[in-house]
């Protein structure tokens, strides 16, 4: 497994991921996938900008992290996305806890629309490899 | 958006609800990967999989968060939400192609807002797999209409 390894991680480091304009397409291809029922014409499913942040996460200058699970988050809804609108992610590490197999890492994360306001927010925990475990 | 919806007045604390069973399929995976741009070699590389501990590729976590959303929208009538306020969620195990995730949800607060015309309705998720193993859990926070 390639990437950042756990004993790599620095605490209150800071990344800030390239944009993406969420499209009719994000939200058609995301219901279709889920069958989460419209909420409006123009609105973006909540779930999705989450699910987009993830992607824009290994799209970022330092080679992401090498995970190995995602073990959990704590995330909350500040305000609707619409379609047209163009999101990007920033990060902060906050902490991290060795274990025997890698370590957990929690991560600040925010959603940031093109007007520089944070759309959604929250904290994900992450199981990230250690350096011996790279490549069988 | 013209079937029948449940408003906050008619969400009773304690309410159960089980979804329908969805098979998480290799489609599903591929689909997301191409959607979210999350192309991770736990979802991707079969190759590199059999040598883990999983043994072969999982599902992303954020993908059996969202289709447990949409198993949730078929689990009861749906509730007239207005918005998604926010979660708490673990991903407790491993979801593996052929699995099938279904959902139960029970009712665990309900809470009047400032806004008159609305109300906060917190859900406790389990979704369970077909060897009735707990596969993620958490709870979810969502704004609910009240009738008029």
């Amino acid at each position: 497994m390639r990437g950042t390894y756990f004993e790599d991680v620095v605490v209150h480091s800071v990344q800030v991921s390239p944009a993406i304009t969420v499209t009719e397409t994000h939200v058609a291809m995301y219901l279709g996938l889920t069958r989460e029922l419209p909420v409006g014409p123009v609105a973006v499913p909540d779930v999705l900008p989450l699910c987009l942040s993830i992607g824009l996460g290994w799209r970022i200058q330092d080679p992401p992290m090498a995970v190995l699970a995602f073990v959990g988050l704590d995330w909350q809804i500040v305000r609707p996305l619409r379609v047209g609108d163009t999101m990007h992610a920033r990060s902060r590490i906050l902490s991290k806890r060795p274990m025997r197999d890698g370590g957990f890492v929690l991560e600040e994360r925010s959603i940031v629309d093109q007007h520089g306001e944070v759309v959604q927010q929250g904290k994900f925990t992450f199981l990230v490899a250690k350096r011996k475990e790279a490549s069988p | 958006m013209t079937e029948h919806r449940r408003y906050f007045d008619e969400i009773s604390l304690g309410e159960e609800c089980e979804s329908p069973g969805r098979t998480v399929t290799e489609a599903d995976i591929v689909m997301f990967a191409g959607l979210s741009g999350d192309y991770n070699v736990l979802h991707t590389d079969a190759e590199f999989m059999k040598q883990s501990i999983f043994g072969e590729r999982i599902a992303h976590g954020l993908l059996c968060l969202a289709i447990q959303s949409g198993l949730f929208s078929r689990a009861s009538v749906p509730y007239a939400t207005l918005a998604f306020a926010g979660l708490r969620w673990k991903f407790k195990a491993p979801v593996k192609i052929g699995d099938t995730i279904r959902l139960r949800a029970k009712v665990t607060a309900k809470k009047d807002l400032s806004k008159e015309d609305r109300g906060l309705v917190t859900l406790e998720r389990t979704v369970l797999n077909q060897r009735d193993e707990v596969v993620q859990q958490g709870e979810t926070d969502l704004i609910v209409e009240k009738r008029r």
